[in-house]
């Protein structure tokens, strides 16, 4: 599966929608066992929730061995590259920690989001 | 309908001078909705562009709340009134006179999270005006890393009126600054409902800027690494940044952290970032490696 991650969030990937998008398009593939190549030509601007939202979230439900052997990036430039390297980090230890203890923090945190 | 009259004083961009704005929020705050708002700049010798964001913010603010605001332009002086015109604050505000290219970097205001829009001005209104030398790589490497403050503020604040920014080019401090403000809930409250009530509104900065933590709704999975980001972003190029947020205030520098309680608290967080301005690239390091990604 190839995708030009331009034609989807435009020259600049920065928020949770444009985010959400590239793993809408992306989750179930990559579930099923298929390679996916994400091509970055012509973005320009990254800013991490897009990361967060677009492929850090994707280590809940799959392995980091599978993703590094089904998930390419393509044309991602140095800043994209560095901002990405955190994000996966980050998110690897988020979904490392005590999932009950995970959960409590979402419900509260979609609570107050709800409640404004 | 009640009509409250506000000084309006020279404000600079010190922790006193955040003192007399949360204090100006405290005085609207407390008028309640449906008053009408004048501000009199009589004793007012100018504003820097965190008091401008603060003001535009504010003046939404109450009408968000039923109100009026009103600038009082006669009790202006000239530069006050020149720098307003002249930024496109007064523009924003209804005043027929078009903004200028000068020093300033324009006070724009944004109702909901127009990305493209903040980029540009990024990139073409505070960048990429001949005031420092960088690539184009570089040029978006920082509006990615600038643009944090803007959807973070979107995604944490929950703010009912926008997110306001303006800045300013300082030749003789050879400085580049930018203030970004928003009268959502503020960072503390948000780490106090999330973690707990015990936390000060130092440590509950120092909460946020921890990598890893955030009060960003996590519907999408993980977050918590945007402020991480920008606080590699000004230490690197010897720049300076300042949030200042409900009642916790943080500082970041080349020299370090450093986090404090407010003494005067309002619903909101006003950004600062400065940077200097000296004409040098920005280092840029590469990270590009063999290393798998997970």
């Amino acid at each position: 599966m190839y995708i030009k991650v331009k034609d989807l969030v435009g020259e600049n990937a920065m928020t949770l929608d444009d985010g959400a998008a590239i793993y809408n398009q992306i989750h179930d593939p990559l579930v099923q066992g298929q390679v996916v190549q994400l091509d970055f030509e012509g973005v320009e601007v990254f800013a991490s929730p897009f990361f967060n939202a677009g492929v850090g979230h994707l280590l809940a439900d799959l392995q980091p061995d599978a993703l590094n052997n089904h998930l390419k990036f393509e044309h991602l430039s140095d800043f994209g590259i560095r901002v990405l390297r955190r994000v996966i980090d980050n998110a690897k230890e988020y979904y490392a920690a005590n999932q009950s203890h995970r959960n409590a923090i979402d419900r509260i945190v979609q609570d107050n989001a709800a409640n404004g | 309908m009640a009509t409250l009259t506000l000084q309006i004083p020279t404000i600079n961009d010190s922790r006193l001078d955040f003192t007399v704005l949360a204090k100006i929020w405290q005085d609207v705050a407390k008028a309640g909705n449906g008053t009408n708002v004048n501000f009199n700049f009589s004793s007012c010798g100018f504003l820097r562009p965190n008091a401008v964001v603060f003001l535009g913010a504010l003046a939404r603010l109450i009408q968000h709340r039923g109100g009026a605001p009103r600038f009082l332009v006669d009790t202006m002086q000239s530069q006050v009134s020149a720098n307003l015109l002249q930024n496109g604050f007064a523009y924003a505000m209804g005043d027929d006179t078009q903004p200028w290219q000068g020093n300033s970097i324009p006070y724009r205001e944004y109702s909901q999270i127009d990305k493209n829009a903040i980029v540009y001005s990024l990139k073409n209104e505070w960048l990429g005006r001949g005031w420092v030398n960088i690539s184009h790589d570089l040029m978006n490497e920082i509006a990615g890393r600038m643009s944090e403050i803007y959807v973070n503020a979107f995604d944490h604040s929950l703010t009912p009126i926008g997110v306001y920014s303006c800045g300013q080019h300082f030749p003789n401090r050879r400085e580049l600054t930018l203030a970004v403000a928003d009268f959502g809930v503020g960072i503390p409250s948000k780490v106090r409902f999330q973690e707990g009530e015990a936390f000060a509104g130092a440590d509950a900065m120092r909460w946020a800027f921890t990598r890893g933590n955030s009060t960003a709704r996590q519907i999408h999975g993980p977050r918590g690494m945007g402020l991480d980001l920008l606080k590699e972003f000004v230490r690197v190029n010897r720049g300076r940044l300042e949030i200042y947020s409900h009642d916790g205030y943080a500082c970041i520098d080349s020299t370090g952290e450093m986090y404090e309680n407010l003494p005067v608290f309002f619903e909101g967080t006003l950004v600062q970032v400065r940077l200097v301005c000296d004409n040098k690239l920005y280092l840029l390091s590469s990270e590009i490696d063999s290393l798998a990604f997970f």
